[in-house]
């Protein structure tokens, strides 16, 4: 049985299509990548998850069916926009909201010492949440996300004002949840996360679904679109290339429209006076390369 | 039923442990250990051990001839002089504090003069001297005319089906209903700005999305409310303790009517304040929840404020056309029902069937703006920084209606 069930929701607002027809299913114990650009629909998307809005069409199943207040308790989100009460100390604050989610007050507490110290904010559990740095908010969002021991986490953006150690320290932590068994959406701009996390991803653009799967059959499936240059010269202006990444010196990465032969790219190249070619590859795409391609491409597709 | 709870109390302990409210708390009685204090030292500067003299050219007075005391009731001595000389003579000599002249003519004129040197007599003092002449007076009339004449007329005001009575003498009867509107008004402007200031500080902190995940809406705005209505009743209950216990200190010093607990009052207050309250904090909810921070909204809540506290504006008007149809609309009007109610339980009876009808429109009301307090919530709640507009909230409401309906 999927954790979550997305199937066919629609949602507009006035005239605005934030979303039209998305459906995906999370797996339990699985890490899931929601990706989509800025004002993709994928907050609106999350929002209906959790049944913040209901959706205008389709349906939405959570551990199995509708969401009620026993499922909530097993729900931990981060949502994007970050909140904590800022002129309250941090560990009343924290023990609050893990008490709303029906954690009795002692367990909270026994809990709350094990992640202040492991996310090194112990001695600040009596400052005042606005008192604390931007990095220390959001590791502690993170707790206030983890305190009840949620079986399903959804989080947005992780990783946002966090430093590289911190970064590893949350990622870690992500890793562990997943072999606990723990469901966690992740929504997040940061592809080489997603890259390292992920098992499944849903790309949302312009509120629909336009890519969904495992992220090593995408990368797979997209391998022929993106290619490795080594040499010397102007890359620029080359038929059927969406992007062109200079990586150092002498290596470029190329990126294929959809559909695009890197055969005739090569001929392109080897037919240029301009550019000395001393290696050329087909490269397996990351995942940045991937979304830029989709996204890009759908929307030449909508200016057509 | 416990998130309710534990939003309640998380808010109760919020305030209370404010500075803020430890002062207001305390400001209170500190006044009215003040006032206490000053009224006794006045009571106790007024009564004076010195006799009162006087000079009973109109033969009606006999000393001997006291009225009716309670039992350890204080009276002053009074001392008869044959003349003013020696009346005077004795005031000059600190004997007496003041001498009263009863000229022979009294019975026809009415007047009497005082004399004192530099301070006058208190009023009770005074009014010890013209319990003297009064019993004096009276005193060739049967004990029963006495005993009537000289406590006054007992004017119990009853409604005509007998449904409800009011007994005029007492002035506590007067008094009380004004504390209660007075404390009723005091909550709805305390509560009502606390009330913003949680929702608009939910949404500030961009905190709603979390609770909004945990706990219904009703779980949070109810346990708000209720934290609230406990902040609000700590504060009046330590007030009332202090009046009381201020009113059994001054007793011992100062001469107290009775006083009875007001059943009725109490029973009216109780059944008007729960849905009034809920009324006032439903509409701050609503209000909060479509403002995009707190100043905006206090410009609107004071004018919900207003439609609360608009029956003070008409206080003439109940005290003198209790049944005019103003009064009759504000007493039925559910914003102002608990005032109007409550200052009209002073001075005159509310019929029953105006109790009922107001009762019954205050709770409705209660109850729908409590139903739109909660959509506008879940509407307004995640709209940072943009209000909502009158016409956003009709057409959402259609929308959720129509979701509703859907399901």
């Amino acid at each position: 049985m999927a954790t979550v069930t997305v199937s066919h929701v629609s949602k507009a607002f006035g005239d605005v299509k934030a979303v039209r027809d998305v459906s995906f299913e999370v797996h339990p114990g699985e890490i899931f990548g929601l990706l989509g650009p800025n004002g993709a629909g994928k907050t609106t998307t999350i929002r209906m998850m959790l049944d913040i809005f209901r959706p205008d069409a389709g349906d939405v199943s959570i551990f199995g069916g509708r969401l009620d207040e026993a499922k909530k308790a097993r729900i931990g989100y981060m949502p994007e926009e970050r909140g904590l009460y800022k002129d309250l100390k941090l560990e009343p604050t924290l023990i609050y909201l893990a008490t709303l989610k029906g954690v009795s007050e002692s367990v909270a507490r026994a809990r709350l010492d094990d992640w202040l110290r492991r996310f090194d904010l112990a001695d600040y559990r009596q400052k005042k949440v606005q008192d604390l740095s931007k990095g220390m908010q959001q590791k502690a969002q993170i707790i206030a996300t983890l305190l009840h021991d949620p079986d399903l986490l959804i989080i947005d953006e992780p990783f946002s004002g966090l430093d590289p150690v911190n970064t590893r320290l949350v990622k870690d932590i992500i890793e562990e949840l997943r072999q606990q068994g723990k469901t966690i959406i992740m929504s997040t701009h940061q592809m080489h996360q997603v890259e390292a996390l992920c098992n499944r991803i849903v790309l949302i653009n312009r509120g629909q679904a336009v890519l969904y799967g495992e992220v090593d059959q995408i990368k797979r499936n997209f391998a022929g679109n993106a290619l490795a240059l080594e040499g010397h010269g102007d890359f620029d202006q080359l038929p059927g290339v969406l992007e062109v990444r200079h990586q150092n010196n002498h290596t470029w990465n190329l990126t294929l429209e959809t559909g695009a032969n890197p055969q005739d790219v090569l001929r392109a190249l080897l037919a240029r006076p301009d550019v000395k070619v001393e290696r050329f590859e087909l490269a397996e795409p990351s995942l940045e390369d991937i979304f830029v391609t989709v996204v890009q491409s759908h929307q030449e597709a909508d200016h057509a | 039923m416990r998130k309710l709870w534990l939003v309640a109390r998380y808010e109760y302990n919020q305030i209370v442990k404010k500075k803020s409210f430890l002062v207001g708390v305390l400001g209170m009685p500190a006044l009215i250990v003040i006032i206490m204090i000053i009224s006794i030292i006045a009571a106790l500067g007024q009564r004076s051990d010195q006799p009162l003299g006087y000079v009973d050219y109109a033969k009606l007075l006999s000393p001997t001839v006291t009225p009716p005391l309670e039992e350890g009731e204080d009276f002053t001595e009074m001392r008869a002089f044959p003349d003013e000389t020696t009346a005077r003579a004795a005031l000059d000599n600190g004997d007496i504090q003041a001498y009263y002249v009863v000229p022979k003519d009294y019975m026809e004129t009415g007047e009497i003069a005082m004399f004192y040197l530099t301070q006058q007599p208190g009023e009770i003092i005074q009014a010890d001297f013209f319990d003297f002449l009064r019993a004096n007076l009276l005193v060739k009339q049967p004990e029963a005319v006495q005993r009537r004449l000289y406590e006054g007329v007992n004017v119990i005001m009853r409604a005509a089906d007998g449904s409800r009575e009011m007994d005029t003498e007492n002035p506590f009867n007067f008094i009380l209903p004004y504390i209660a509107s007075f404390f009723f008004v005091f909550i709805v402007m305390g509560s009502a700005g606390y009330m913003l200031q949680a929702v608009t500080d939910e949404k500030e902190n961009r905190t709603i999305e979390i609770l909004a995940t945990s706990l219904r809406p009703i779980d949070l705005i109810g346990g708000k409310a209720l934290g609230l209505l406990g902040v609000g009743l700590t504060q009046i209950g330590i007030w009332i303790a202090t009046g009381i216990l201020a009113l059994i200190v001054v007793s011992f010093f100062i001469e107290m009517p009775p006083l009875e607990t007001p059943w009725s009052l109490l029973a009216v207050v109780t059944l008007f304040f729960l849905p009034a309250y809920a009324l006032v904090a439903a509409l701050m909810t609503a209000i909060g929840s479509a403002v995009t921070d707190q100043r905006q909204g206090q410009q609107i809540s004071g004018i919900v404020n207003l439609l609360f506290t608009f029956p003070f504006f008409f206080i003439m008007l109940i005290m003198a056309k209790p049944d005019s149809p103003i009064v009759t609309f504000l007493t039925l009007f559910p914003t102002t029902s608990f005032v109007t109610i409550a200052l009209r339980w002073g001075m005159n009876i509310v019929p029953m069937w105006q109790l009922i009808v107001s009762w019954i429109l205050v709770v409705g009301a209660a109850l729908a703006s409590i139903w739109l307090a909660a959509r506008i919530f879940r509407l307004g709640m995640l709209s940072y920084g943009q209000p909502l507009s009158p016409k956003h909230i009709l057409a959402s409401l259609r929308e959720q209606k129509s979701v509703v309906s859907n399901e």
